[in-house]
């Protein structure tokens, strides 16, 4: 387990990716991200991310449709592998046990 | 989607991200930021978009985006090896910490001065080049000749730039130009403007100077008008408006009609202000139609695009000989200089403005470029003689497949990486002594006369590759020659079998720092020569005072004196048109030859009064002073000096009482021994003297007690006196010495930068002491077990190099003999060539490096043996 650790940020961007589904590339990412957590995402920390992700076999991609926007460049499309998604799920199972070992006596007084 | 006009993102910035980015995720990304851009260009900020975009390119340039090198070609390719190269360059560098310093440290300096002096030739060779139509403006000079002499002059008559214009289709304009010297006055400041011109108001056509404010076509027709500089105009008007009011300059009331900008200081003549032609002409008239023989205006002409001046030249005979009426004096040429190159040409007679000196440029160009080589001979001495502790390195990398090519590249690349290193260390240090620079060569050197900056960063790109392959070549080639199996072999010394390359090149070091040394010295000795020659007056302790012709003055003129006479510390007053170091009047006059007839001639003139001869201790070889109680001498008496007097093949005694006819007829009564009048550079030429109670200057003679509290009681005096002239004095000394500015300029720039070229050496000499010493470490140790004293080790390593500056010495000898004796051609009095002064260059660089070596050998020489033969 202990193999696939993931960062904050790679943690972020894999549950972006399972949030948008099928419409997960670049800019959609971004903007998901800055919407949800309130902070700004550079494209340069994304992609670096994202392609980390890829390699790591976390994430797969493939290329949508040649449109007129964008310059005509055609979007990649991320979206979780199993071995992603099973990561994931592992990592927030984790997180949860851990909260709950916290010890009621632990939480001050509110 | 956006029905506005289609805009781009930032095109450069775009072909950065395509040019770094990995090829496989390119497409996606460039996608995406695009997307981003369109965006923000709809949300309709278009600056930002940009900055944005750009911003965002810049934050992909990191590892993971960027594409991984040498992927596509990994066999046939050195390139994978490339970061590899880069590790080992940077840990030998750090390795070896200390050589590694000597190496950028020596190359910065030279890399700095060669720089600074590039700059200051470039600023030297850029003059005049920025008006637009630099390229057809041209300065008719004279070339004249009359009986006795050859006269190279740069002015010409006023006729000559209108004739021009008539007879030369070629001609498409031309500006007349004449210096005067006014006392402006407004409120209470008064200041003479000595760099006042009056100019055709053809001025703004040929000539790029910008006018600010005014009319270019009308700003100097009308007499009385006057064009002011900025900082003139800031320096009466303040912060007032001077366009249209009235400035007082002399006698005379100029109405302001424009302001331009101040001169450029790369242009071969400054001014303050210009003033309209017709200011002079209007009662001049005759003497602007006819006065061919008054050569008294600069005159530039502008030629047609089309038109070249070899056309108006082969043109040139014909039309001095239509032209120009036979006199005393002969027009032999009328020469058309090109603008660009004035500065730079000999001066002629009545120069407008300073000028530089090629002699003076190549001297430079060619210190720099010594300096440069004694730097890059260090890296070259420092690289090969630590290849050895390369050895195992190369030897691993050609055991393991390393191509010869490979491995130049790599000690190449080593060698730029030192280079580009330096070369930014160099910028700090430029920009940390440009200041300096700028006083020691007093010139203004503003960045701005710099051709644009990508320019600039090309050259400098140049020159950083350039030395570093220059630097980097031979160690590299020796380096990847070497064969691994060398390795084994016990002894290492056949390899290295360079040595011979590196004594030269030590020597060579030894020659140009002789060459240096003993040059400056021999550069001081000929200024010195200079300063302390004989020039026929004493010029210590004189003051000169622009009267400016005051008529006050002129009508009082011995009153005056008198009063001056009484400041105590004043030894004597004098009054003349002008003083020794100025420009003489050249007047048209009828002299009595031997055989009795009256012969016409062109002579130089001072006029002056009874004390200027005693004020400046002028001797008479024949015949009197102009004395007091004669009252003719006030109209009829001339005094000549010894030139004009053997020119008329006459003995002192001969020359009295012969017939003068220079404006009123008169007679010689005296002979004065030569002075120097005028330049240093050129010979004493025909001079009379006449007296006139009109004069210019006042030159006072102090006594040299406590010179400025007479100065200032002198002033006193004098503002009591004539309170509305200014009393801006000078020393005559010092004026005179300006004469050769541009050549103690050199003297001092040589000294400087023999000092460092000097620093540089000794960098390079300490890093190869220290290389031969820790080489030899275990000799020492042997010998000293063995008995030998701490003075002969130290011989033994130092008598390597004092071999090599004898040799040294012997071969820069010559050089140096040669380029100076050419040098001091541009002297009318040249020093003698002292040979001891190779002898003091050898011995200083004899003693610095002895020094250097010493610090070094001695240490060693005083180790301990034990440690040193422990040391495996």
């Amino acid at each position: 387990m202990n193999r696939h650790q993931l960062g904050e940020f790679e943690e972020i961007v894999m549950l972006t990716v399972g949030i948008l589904y099928k419409e997960a590339y670049g800019v959609a990412i971004i903007d998901e991200i800055e919407a949800r957590q309130n902070r700004k995402v550079s494209i340069g920390a994304l992609q670096t991310v994202l392609r980390r992700l890829e390699s790591k076999g976390y994430l797969t991609s493939e290329f949508g449709e040649a449109t007129n926007v964008r310059g005509g460049k055609r979007k990649r499309y991320f979206s979780l592998t199993s071995l992603g998604s099973r990561v994931l799920r592992e990592t927030q199972e984790q997180r949860v046990d851990m909260f709950k070992a916290i010890p009621r006596m632990a939480f001050p007084k509110s | 989607m956006n029905s506005l006009p289609h805009i781009q993102p930032p095109k450069y910035f775009l072909r950065f991200f395509r040019w770094f980015c990995d090829p496989a995720i390119a497409e996606d990304i460039e996608g995406d930021l695009t997307e981003m851009f369109e965006r923000e260009i709809d949300a309709g900020n278009i600056t930002k978009a940009k900055l944005q975009f750009s911003v965002r390119i810049l934050g992909l340039f990191r590892p993971g985006i960027i594409k991984k090198i040498g992927r596509s070609s990994l066999l046939n390719h050195p390139s994978p090896m490339f970061k590899n190269y880069f590790i080992t360059s940077v840990r030998s560098l750090m390795r070896s910490a200390g050589f590694s310093t000597i190496n950028i440290v020596g190359l910065a300096v030279g890399l700095a001065t060669f720089s600074l002096i590039a700059f200051y030739v470039y600023n030297e060779l850029s003059f005049d080049r920025y008006h637009e139509k630099a390229d057809r403006i041209f300065r008719i000079v004279e070339n004249l000749r009359t009986e006795n002499e050859e006269l190279f002059q740069s002015t010409s008559a006023p006729p000559m730039g209108p004739r021009f214009l008539k007879d030369f289709p070629e001609v498409e304009n031309y500006v007349r130009l004449q210096q005067w010297s006014l006392l402006a006055q407004r409120n209470e400041i008064s200041s003479y403007e000595r760099e006042s011109y009056i100019a055709d108001s053809t001025v703004f056509d040929i000539f790029s100077f910008k006018l600010l404010k005014g009319d270019k076509k009308t700003a100097l027709r009308e007499p009385f008008s006057i064009v002011l500089t900025e900082s003139m105009a800031k320096k009466y008007f303040g912060n007032e408006e001077p366009v249209g009011q009235t400035l007082k300059m002399d006698y005379d009331n100029y109405k302001v009609t424009g302001l331009m900008e101040d001169v450029a200081e790369n242009s071969h003549f400054q001014f303050s202000n210009l003033i309209s032609f017709s200011t002079w002409s209007r009662n001049n008239k005759d003497n602007e139609d006819r006065a061919w023989f008054w050569n008294g205006f600069h005159t530039y002409v502008l030629l047609r695009e089309d038109a070249s001046a070899d056309n108006v030249r082969a043109k040139m005979k014909d039309f001095l000989q239509r032209n120009v009426e036979k006199g005393g004096m002969y027009y032999e040429d009328l020469p058309l200089q090109p603008l660009a190159s004035i500065y730079m040409a000999p001066p002629r007679a009545w120069e407008n403005g300073s000028r530089g000196s090629m002699n003076n440029m190549y001297i430079l160009s060619i210190i720099a470029v010594f300096i440069l080589l004694i730097a890059c001979f260090n890296y070259i001495n420092l690289a090969t003689a630590r290849a050895s502790r390369r050895l195992k390195e190369v030897g691993l990398r050609k055991t393991l497949g390393a191509l010869r090519r490979m491995l130049i590249a790599q000690f190449l690349g080593e060698s730029l990486i030192i280079t580009i290193i330096s070369s930014l260390l160099a910028a700090g240090l430029v920009w940390l002594a440009l200041p300096s620079f700028r006083t020691l060569v007093e010139s203004p050197l503003s960045l701005s006369i710099l051709p644009d900056a990508w320019k600039v960063i090309g050259v400098i790109i140049g020159l950083v590759i350039f030395i570093g392959l220059l630097a980097g070549a031979y160690p590299a080639y020796i380096i990847s020659k070497f064969q691994p199996v060398q390795i084994f072999r016990p002894s290492s010394k056949g390899m290295f079998g360079h040595n011979a390359l590196r004594k030269v090149l030590v020597s060579t070091q030894f020659i140009i720092s002789i060459m240096l040394v003993a040059g400056t010295l021999l550069v001081y000795d000929q200024l010195e020569v200079v300063r302390n020659q004989d020039l026929g007056f004493d010029k210590e302790g004189i003051i000169t005072v622009p009267t400016n012709g005051d008529t006050a003055i002129v009508n009082y003129l011995d009153a005056i004196k008198n009063e001056l006479k009484q400041v105590p510390g004043v030894v004597s007053v004098a009054g003349s048109t002008s003083t020794p170091g100025q420009s003489a009047g050249n007047n048209y006059t009828e002299i009595e030859m031997t055989d009795g007839k009256m012969s016409p001639t062109n002579i130089n003139f001072i006029y002056a009064d009874h004390d200027f001869l005693t004020t400046y201790e002028i001797k008479l070889l024949a015949g009197r002073d102009f004395q007091r109680d004669v009252k003719s001498d006030d109209t009829t008496a001339y005094l000549i000096n010894e030139t004009a007097m053997k020119d008329f093949h006459w003995t002192p005694e001969q020359a009295i009482g012969k017939k003068v006819r220079g404006g009123p007829r008169g007679k010689i009564i005296g002979v004065m021994k030569d002075f120097h009048y005028r330049s240093l550079h050129s010979k004493v030429e025909p001079l009379m003297i006449a007296m006139t109670s009109r004069v210019g200057r006042m030159s006072i003679r102090l006594d040299g007690k406590n010179l400025p509290a007479t100065i200032s009681s002198v002033q006193k005096k004098w503002n009591e006196l004539i309170p509305y002239l200014p009393f801006d004095y000078s020393f005559l000394d010092v004026e005179f010495d300006r004469q050769y500015k541009a050549d103690q300029q050199l003297g001092k720039v040589a000294g400087v930068f023999t000092g460092l070229a000097m620093f540089i050496g000794c960098l390079g000499l300490l890093g190869l002491t220290a290389f031969v010493v820790e080489r030899r470490t275990k000799e020492i140790g042997i010998r000293k077990v063995l008995g030998a004293s701490v003075p002969s080790v130290v011989m033994l390593i130092t008598r390597e190099f004092i071999w090599l500056i004898a040799i040294a010495l012997v071969v820069a000898t010559p050089l140096t003999w040669y380029l100076i004796s050419q040098w001091e051609q541009n002297f009318t009095l040249q020093a003698v060539i002292n040979p001891l002064r190779f002898l003091m260059g050898g011995m200083a660089v004899f003693l610095v490096a002895w020094l250097t070596i010493s610090v070094l050998s001695l240490r060693a020489a005083n180790a301990n043996p034990t440690k040193a033969l422990r040391m495996e």
